[in-house]
């Protein structure tokens, strides 16, 4: 143990060549950290500035990022307060990003619901002169949070409509209430007739002549089938009517053939008026046949008559 | 109340015990200061002192360098996949790395550092001075007219404070490259992205905190066990209790200047 150190030291160059080591590898390491850190902030980088207007800086912090399509091309180098309470937000842009930067760019500042805060850039046209450094530029915010402010105050105006909808007193109340009352009656004695007439009494009235109209209507059948039997039936009107007819025909078809024969018998007639003295002893039987026919068609018109009711002109014009 | 007047045995201890609590820290900075004056003197780097330097600087950092790299890795592999898990199923996972290498890289790696360089260098290093002291060495080296100082503890103390640097370097790095590979894989693709991330997250006031932080890091795992074995009073003490009041005070101080980086860090 007392020998302890000179026993454990190994040959002294060689040891002192691997502290060397050591000592260069800790020196590397530490300044390898603070060019990779010196690097990962952009000091190497030639970089451009650009200067945003906002009216408030809240959750934007030094160091974070502006993105131009979801890439990082800019970083927040500073945040001032300016004298009249607007914020400037300074953000340094390498040279090499700085093409997405244009003239007409668009710079929002958004937040989102968890408050992550995001500095984006918009160029909707890549031809318009690059951006100048040191511009200065609103930026326009767009915040989720802010929202809800407004969304509350409608959703209050939104219930308070609700509460005075299903409040006791509501309209919507009274008209569930009538809604109901209608239910009611319709399960009432007089149903929807009740409802449409308005009072009891009328409602009644109504059902009455309905009855009567029914009763009424049942006699208007009896009627009607009376009438048709007497009309229609085998003894009735129709068929008598039409063997009337059939005999008029042959009542009509004699007496044009009577009609013929005196015809025949007015030219034998008319023959005879030059020899009149030779009729006269054919004129005796000649008015018995005429006598005969005319009372044939007298009985006939008479039949006709008895037959046909409804004839207008009872008198047979003769031809 | 005149039990406590007519026995003032008590308030006396305490405030003893105070007074060498206050002694013993106040000490402790003196010798740093000696040390450090030491340090800052060219004489100390010339003939022996440099090979002695030399020879400790290697003996301390090189036989636990690849242990404690091989050990941080595993400790951080296990904490990435944790953190990236749990961001991934929260959602979150655009903060998975950024908080891996706050974690990590900025608090844990680092403390690991310093206790397992106090446990496996600096403290037996003070166990040695003490026994060499016990053993009359000092005093022969004083007679042939070397200042132990120089020769014995200044080495110690300097390759201490050497490795925590190393570990702690080595192994941040180590983790920071683990972290990249965890949630990136084994791609270049996403250097740029992880750079700029490592870049928001060390602006300079985070980078110089780290970087004090592990220089007193050093500087108490270091000097706290050689000033107590050195300058605690010579009792009729076991050793043992001398050093277990050496790793309190380490993480006593390793706890503050803990706390203080974090004030700086996050308020």
């Amino acid at each position: 143990m007392k020998d302890q150190p000179s026993a454990a030291s190994p040959p002294a160059a060689n040891l002192e060549f691997k502290a060397a080591l050591l000592l260069a590898l800790l020196l590397l390491l530490m300044a390898g950290t603070v060019v990779y850190v010196l690097y990962a902030r952009g000091a190497f980088e030639e970089s451009q500035r650009l200067v945003l207007i906002a009216d408030d800086s809240e959750g934007v912090t030094v160091g974070m990022d502006l993105t131009f399509s979801g890439f990082p091309i800019g970083r927040v180098r500073r945040i001032e307060l300016t004298a009249d309470g607007v914020t400037r937000i300074i953000i340094d842009v390498p040279r090499k990003d700085a093409r997405w930067l244009r003239e007409s760019s668009i710079f929002t500042l958004t937040r989102g619901l968890l408050g992550n805060t995001a500095l984006k850039a918009f160029s909707g046209i890549l031809s318009d002169p690059p951006l100048a450094d040191g511009a200065e530029r609103k930026v326009l915010a767009g915040d989720a949070t802010a929202e809800i402010p407004r969304l509350v105050a409608d959703m209050r105006e939104l219930v308070r409509n609700l509460t005075a909808l299903t409040a006791a007193d509501s309209t919507l109340a009274a008209s569930l209430g009538n809604v109901r009352d209608v239910t009611e009656k319709l399960k009432g004695p007089r149903g929807a007739l009740g409802i449409l007439l308005g009072n009891e009494a009328d409602a009644k009235k109504l059902v009455t002549a309905l009855d009567r109209t029914n009763a009424l209507l049942a006699k208007v059948d009896g009627l009607a089938a009376k009438a048709d039997a007497q009309a229609f039936g085998p003894e009735g009107l129709v068929p008598e009517a039409r063997a009337a007819i059939v005999q008029l025909n042959g009542a009509l078809t004699d007496a044009r053939t009577s009609l013929k024969k005196v015809d025949g018998i007015l030219e034998d007639a008319q023959v005879a008026a030059g020899n009149a003295r030779n009729a006269t002893a054919d004129l005796a039987a000649l008015r018995a046949e005429v006598d005969t026919s005319l009372r044939k068609v007298g009985r006939m018109i008479d039949e006709v008559n008895r037959r046909w009711p409804f004839a207008r002109d009872p008198k047979l014009k003769l031809p | 109340m005149t039990w406590l007047l007519s026995s003032p045995g008590p308030l006396t201890d305490v405030g003893r015990s105070t007074l060498a609590w206050f002694a013993g820290w106040w000490r402790i900075i003196h010798f740093g200061a000696l040390i450090l004056v030491l340090a800052l003197s060219p004489s100390s780097y010339a003939g022996p002192n440099r090979s002695a330097l030399a020879r400790h600087i290697y003996q301390d950092t090189a036989p636990i360098l690849l242990w404690f790299i091989a050990l941080s890795s595993l400790i951080s592999l296990v904490i990435i996949r944790i953190v990236v898990v749990t961001a991934v199923s929260y959602g979150l996972s655009q903060f998975a790395l950024e908080m891996v290498v706050r974690v990590l890289v900025l608090e844990l790696i680092p403390l690991t550092a310093a206790v397992f360089a106090a446990l496996r260098c600096a403290l037996p290093n003070a166990a040695e001075i003490a026994e060499m002291r016990t053993r009359g060495e000092f005093d022969a080296l004083a007679q042939q007219g070397v200042d132990p100082l120089q020769r014995e503890v200044l080495p110690r103390i300097a390759s201490a404070m050497f490795s925590t640097l190393m570990l702690a370097g080595v192994s941040c790095v180590v983790t920071a490259v683990l972290a990249y590979v965890s949630v990136y894989g084994f791609t270049t693709g996403a250097f740029a992205g992880y750079t700029r991330t490592f870049g928001q997250i060390f602006n300079p006031a985070v980078s110089l905190i780290f970087a004090l932080k592990v220089f007193f890091f050093g500087l108490a795992v270091a000097l706290i066990p050689v000033a107590s074995v050195l300058y605690d009073p010579a009792r009729a003490r076991v050793r043992t209790s001398v050093e277990l009041q050496s790793l309190v005070r380490i993480f006593v101080v390793i706890l503050l200047i803990e706390m203080a980086s974090l004030v700086g860090n996050y308020y």
